[in-house]
């Protein structure tokens, strides 16, 4: 490029920054301002006294610069706003959260920044982190704004998911999440990958996990047992009773389901952490959430079947266990992971150490087992779950998680429960990516890319948190 | 069945009652709690079981009879007695 263009460029810009600020402030003095608090505002201007509204402390939008546009500019343009940029988030390239000093209200503030086509890429109202109002399903803002940026799910209960996307919400941490949106990026989940949850059943039925339920495919066939019989398996299978149905009568089978695959983007309750897979429900625990290790068996014998059968099963959500060691479950894991199959498994949630006091399957020293333990939202490790520096591998978020339960209703739960679906989950991600990646492989990326966090330093054997996006080389 | 705490608590006597042989007049009731418990064997499992790994809400349930304490722990499905006899016990599911 020769120097005579530089100085076009330069001029340009600057142009267009400063047109942009003029025909933000002339939108801007529409808004009337509501005075409460004063904040003196510095920076390349003068030093002025603003007035903002206790109610908009929070940032009003969320504006994603186009590539080339520097921070340094960013500031200058919210600055002559009479904006600041309140954030620049992390994981995700080119987002700032804007915050009005003025008193506009959002629509206008946000009306001011797409005037700036030739800076700005997409605007999005900052309802989704204002958590004590939750964002409706049909706002003017999801139509016109949402669907601009394809990795921010529509799903109404997105903005309580602060495992996928930490932005503070309730007193979390920023960044304190799985880097979903940008591991969204990449991919978003595939059809091709089968996650079993072995666990209390699964609610196939519920509206937001209809669409993502494994169903047998026609090449293949019944489930045979050749002590039990025939199992016409359509939609997966119960070892509980030894039938075909594995509908959950608990919750919390279909709780953990919601985590590994609710389907994203569909207006409706949660995302998960794959908006697109499949999950076959195997059921061994029953209306009370406990069950044998028999059944437990019964049903990982029949993941084998299934896999053998030609079923793309690669990972087993296992959010249970006891400090009762079983040689036949031992066996019966490695089994599965001979035929290519994760096993990723509850740490346990009673505190303890489980170098010392092992609790399994988690415990079970096995090259497809994972273990994991729960963290809450400020990156603490959860004050429940248990630890071990050398027998649990990686933590991610178990306290305070929202996702689907029985009959299309949705709620909170907390438990290395429901840290377990999320590695699930992003081991599905990875699989979407890189669909013939070994098992060894797989856990072995899983563990190696997490975010360190100084509450798991000696504390698990990774010391970090699952990291989706960095999982995914992203 | 769906328990409730009041139902649970009579369970729980019933079954004391049979155990020991004695009268349900005979068993004292001692403090009863609403608890989270660890998991859904409500951190009580007993041999060969496993629980989901989910904070869950219950009562603990204590009685006394012959001068012993005895611990009892019941969420809307189920009703267990903790360590007697060094095991747990699953009275009802």
């Amino acid at each position: 490029m020769n120097r005579s263009n530089i100085w076009v460029r330069i001029m340009v810009v600057g142009i267009l920054i400063v047109t942009a600020a003029v025909l933000g402030q002339i939108r801007r003095w529409q808004a009337k301002p509501v005075p409460n608090i004063e904040v003196v505002q510095t920076g390349t201007q003068k030093p002025k006294t603003v007035t903002r509204n206790v109610q908009d402390a929070e940032p009003e939008v969320l504006v994603r610069f186009r590539p080339g546009v520097k921070l340094a500019d960013i500031k200058k343009i919210a600055a002559r706003n009479n904006d600041r940029v309140e954030d620049k988030f992390e994981y995700i390239k080119g987002w700032v959260a804007i915050d009005d000093l003025d008193g506009a209200d959002m629509e206008a503030v946000a009306q001011q920044y797409e005037a700036m086509t030739n800076l700005v890429e997409y605007v999005d109202i900052n309802s989704i982190i204002r958590l004590e109002e939750p964002v409706p399903v049909a706002t003017t803002r999801d139509l016109v704004h949402r669907e601009r940026d394809s990795n921010i799910p529509n799903d109404p209960e997105f903005g309580e998911q602060w495992a996928l996307s930490n932005m503070g919400q309730n007193g979390g941490k920023t960044g304190a999440d799985l880097s979903a949106l940008k591991a969204w990026s990449k991919t978003k989940g595939s059809r091709e990958v089968v996650v079993a949850v072995l666990d209390t059943g699964v609610d196939y039925m519920h509206a937001d996990l209809a669409a993502n339920m494994w169903k047998r495919p026609d090449n293949v066939p019944q489930y045979i047992d050749e002590e039990l019989g025939t199992f016409n398996d359509l939609r997966g299978y119960d070892a509980n009773v030894n039938e075909s149905d594995p509908m959950d009568e608990n919750g919390h089978g279909t709780h953990c389901s919601g985590i590994v695959g609710a389907e994203g983007n569909n207006n409706l309750g949660v995302a998960g952490i794959n908006w697109k897979v499949e999950i076959m429900p195997l059921k061994f625990l029953g209306r009370g959430g406990f069950g044998s290790t028999k059944d437990a068996i019964e049903a990982i014998n029949y993941a084998i079947d299934r896999k053998q059968k030609g079923v793309n099963l690669r990972v087993i959500s296992a959010s249970w266990g006891s400090t009762q060691n079983s040689k036949a479950l031992e066996d019966a894991i490695r089994a599965a992971g001979e035929q290519g199959i994760l096993f990723v498994a509850a740490a346990g949630n009673s505190s303890t150490d489980n170098d010392k006091r092992p609790h399994y399957p988690s415990n079970y020293d096995l090259p497809n087992v994972i273990s994991v333990a729960a963290l809450d939202r400020t990156d603490s490790l959860a004050s429940f779950s248990n630890f071990g520096v050398k027998t649990v591998h990686v933590a991610a978020p178990g306290r305070e998680i929202v996702s689907t339960w029985l009959n299309d209703q949705f709620r909170e739960a907390s438990g290395t429960s429901m840290a377990t679906p999320y590695v699930s989950g992003v081991a599905a991600l990875i699989l979407a990516a890189e669909p013939d990646m070994s098992v060894e492989k797989l856990r072995e990326r899983i563990i190696k890319s997490v975010d360190k966090v100084d509450s798991l330093n000696g504390k698990i054997l990774s010391g970090g948190r699952l990291n989706a996006a960095k999982a995914l080389g992203n | 069945m769906g328990f409730t705490k009041e139902s649970a608590v009579e369970r729980a006597k019933q079954d004391l009652a049979g155990r020991l042989k004695i009268s349900e007049s005979d068993i004292t009731e001692g403090d009863v709690s609403n608890v989270e418990f660890p998991d859904m064997s409500l951190g009580a499992p007993a041999s060969g079981e496993m629980s989901a790994q989910m904070i869950s809400t219950g009562w603990r349930i204590n009685l006394n009879a012959k001068g012993k304490d005895y611990e009892y722990r019941a969420d809307k499905y189920q009703l267990r007695l903790k360590g007697a006899d060094g095991s747990n016990h699953v009275i009802v599911s």
